[in-house]
């Protein structure tokens, strides 16, 4: 009984300090329209089918192909198959957030856990991981990608199988020299002299010490991959029966939407991805505001750019710097 | 820098690449109880006999007819002399010969896109950082995040859209005569940059930026340091200041991340190059994706991998060239 109590407590605990983070976001003057935006998104894709007028898998109107917006259709319908664009884009909400949150998430789990190994465990597993990570930047994601759904068939679950495998990377490389500083503070150093575990330190000390980075990390991961979500259902790689906003931008195209000038065909789902991405990415700046003042915002844009432009490169640069300043440190202790 | 760190780091290069041309080997070989059979032409109207015997000669064809160890070993020897292997198209073509033939059309992509971004993105970069929290500043941070939130791929959908077919400016889908009849002259050259305007413009504009935002931080970051606090005290001018003792010193990050960005010119722009339908390696790897031409899929992969180790090697030594107080070898 005392222990279910003590789990109520604790699972209590994290809900309000949830709670007290999001107000603190929601108080900070660029923060305001992240939040907005993400419960709008959430909102959207919970609701779909209550929200959007038509149904967007709807290809039998045959009578309605190719209209321009007007209010019947807010953003007119598709050339070849008269689908409703305003309810596509809808729809379409659900898949990015849907990959972007999930592999968010999977990425922070991955990278913290393999991070704080490699990080405070050190010999032969940080040797492993490591040379892990070094095998992994080298391999071209992209190409990768196209070459598993070609042998396991296109789905959103190898995506996102495919963007945890290589997402982590980056993340362990930060946590795992944020860790070796870490690992000679004075509070570590007093608990390993107490006799405390490995295990209790990671979890006790060491976690808490990355956690900033973690939450931070995860909004701008969250962006960056529905980013390369969408690149990648714009190159057909996505569920074919879902609908997303790269596949809409894909379609529109094929479809012709360039051709007979139906700009809105083109600006919609890139409005969507845009709204999308910038919240998630607001939030993630103030986050790194709040948590780490001493850092600049613009730090966090840049780390960012290591998703959009292709991506590895600027992962092994991040890494080098990381590696160079604990070289730096480790020289100086 | 010390000798036994070269060759630390060309060892330790060779290691990834043999890891690395192993994985290439058994990815193909994934999930399958026969690897062949990726490999074996549709059967059409065939009879089962004579398919089993077009099969037996596929088989022999790619080598597949022998142990995987002796398929790995050979695969392995052929590497060695640069054979990539055979592709599937008709005429049987090297994979090397394929990847040769449209590397440098995808390399006029990727090198004008870094030196047009590396240029004017050094000079946003100094600028905002001289001007620093005054509008020019400001200005390159809302439109890194707005550049950021745009993919690559929309920008070049909307430049198509705006530039290729409602004002004809430039043409929207590459020229296909472009690739055959270019033979050096003035005006081939001329065309091939009229055509690789649109996709250049639109892989450029994030790389613009984000060597701005690089070349602001960098920047800031030295302007802080004391030799040029010392620089202005000794009462030299704006300029020298800012061209001698700055931007030098703020160079390192900049050289690294260019470095960097080496293995990213040969696969960095597959989307573009699909979009604009230009005759690069992007458009060839989704060209073997649709025909399941695993032999120039691989090859391309593995050429892809090469090429940034190739590259990772390279920054690693510059790195510890130009910066001696940084030994990269000695991590731990």
């Amino acid at each position: 009984m005392k222990k279910i109590k003590k789990i109520f407590k604790k699972i209590l605990n994290s809900f309000i300090g949830i709670g007290l983070f999001i107000a603190k976001i929601w108080k900070h003057k660029k923060g305001k329209i992240g939040l907005v935006l993400v419960g709008l998104l959430a909102f959207v894709a919970i609701f779909a089918p209550l929200i959007a007028p038509y149904d967007p898998y709807d290809v039998t109107q045959r009578a309605a192909k190719g209209l321009a917006p007007s209010w019947e259709h807010l953003l007119g319908t598709t050339i070849n198959t008269g689908q409703d664009i305003f309810s596509m884009l809808i729809y379409g909400t659900r898949v990015s957030l849907l990959v972007g949150l999930i592999t968010g998430i999977a990425i922070a789990f991955l990278g913290a856990i393999l991070g704080i190994i490699a990080g405070y465990v050190g010999g032969v597993a940080d040797n492993l991981i490591m040379r892990i990570v070094d095998i992994m930047l080298v391999i071209p994601t992209l190409p990768l990608t196209i070459v598993i759904t070609n042998l396991f068939g296109k789905s959103y679950f190898i995506i996102v199988f495919i963007f945890v495998i290589f997402g982590w990377t980056g993340l362990a490389r930060v946590i795992r020299s944020l860790v070796l500083v870490l690992k000679n503070s004075n509070y570590v150093k007093a608990s390993e002299l107490a006799g405390g575990s490995r295990w209790h330190i990671m979890t006790k000390h060491i976690l808490p010490g990355v956690s900033h980075l973690l939450i931070m990390n995860t909004a701008l991961t969250c962006a960056g991959i529905m980013v390369a979500e969408a690149g990648l259902s714009f190159l057909g790689l996505g569920d074919p029966t879902a609908i997303s906003w790269g596949k809409m931008l894909a379609e529109a195209q094929s479809g012709g939407a360039l051709l007979f000038g139906h700009w809105w065909w083109i600006i919609a789902p890139g409005i969507g991805i845009f709204i999308a991405v910038f919240a998630f990415m607001r939030i993630g700046l103030v986050m790194e505001e709040i948590l780490n003042p001493r850092m600049k915002a613009s730090s966090g844009i840049y780390k960012l750019f290591k998703t959009l432009n292709n991506t590895y490169i600027q992962e092994v640069f991040d890494g080098m710097n990381e590696e160079v300043l604990t070289t730096k440190e480790g020289e100086i202790s | 820098m010390q000798k036994s760190f070269v060759i630390k780091r060309i060892l330790y290069a060779i290691f990834i690449f043999f890891v690395v041309l192993t994985l290439n080997f058994f990815i193909p070989r994934l999930g399958v109880d026969d690897p062949a059979e990726r490999y074996y032409p549709p059967q059409g109207n065939m009879s089962d006999i004579e398919y089993e015997i077009i099969k037996q000669v596929t088989r022999e064809q790619y080598g597949f007819d022998v142990s995987t160890f002796k398929q790995y070993t050979n695969y392995v020897e052929g590497l060695l002399r640069f054979d990539l292997g055979t592709s599937f198209r008709t005429g049987n073509p090297k994979v090397s010969t394929l990847i040769a033939e449209r590397l440098p059309w995808t390399l006029v992509l990727s090198v004008s896109n870094l030196v047009i971004s590396l240029c004017i993105g050094l000079i946003f970069g100094t600028v905002a950082a001289w001007k620093r929290g005054r509008w020019q500043d400001s200005l390159l941070l809302n439109l890194s995040t707005i550049s950021v939130a745009l993919p690559a791929f929309f920008i070049a959908l909307i430049l198509s859209f705006y530039f290729g077919f409602e004002l004809e400016l430039f043409p929207a889908y590459t020229n296909p005569n472009m690739v055959s009849q270019f033979d050096w002259s003035w005006e081939a050259i001329k065309v091939v940059f009229y055509n690789a305007a649109l996709p250049i413009i639109s892989m450029s504009i994030g790389g613009i930026i984000g060597y701005s935002q690089r070349t602001r931080n960098s920047v800031i970051a030295v302007t802080n340091e004391e030799f040029v606090l010392t620089a202005r005290a000794k009462g030299l001018s704006q300029n020298k200041v800012l061209f001698k003792h700055t931007l030098r010193n703020a160079m390192l990050p900049i050289v690294t991340a260019v470095g960097m960005s080496l293995s990213g010119l040969i696969g960095g722009a597959v989307i573009i190059e699909q979009i604009f339908n230009w005759n690069g390696m992007g458009t060839l790897f989704l060209e073997a994706n649709n025909t399941n031409d695993y032999p120039l899929m691989m090859g391309i992969m593995l050429f892809m991998s090469t090429i940034a180790i190739l590259a990772n090697l390279i920054v690693e030594l510059t790195y510890s060239l130009l910066d001696p107080r940084i030994t990269v070898g000695e991590k731990r």
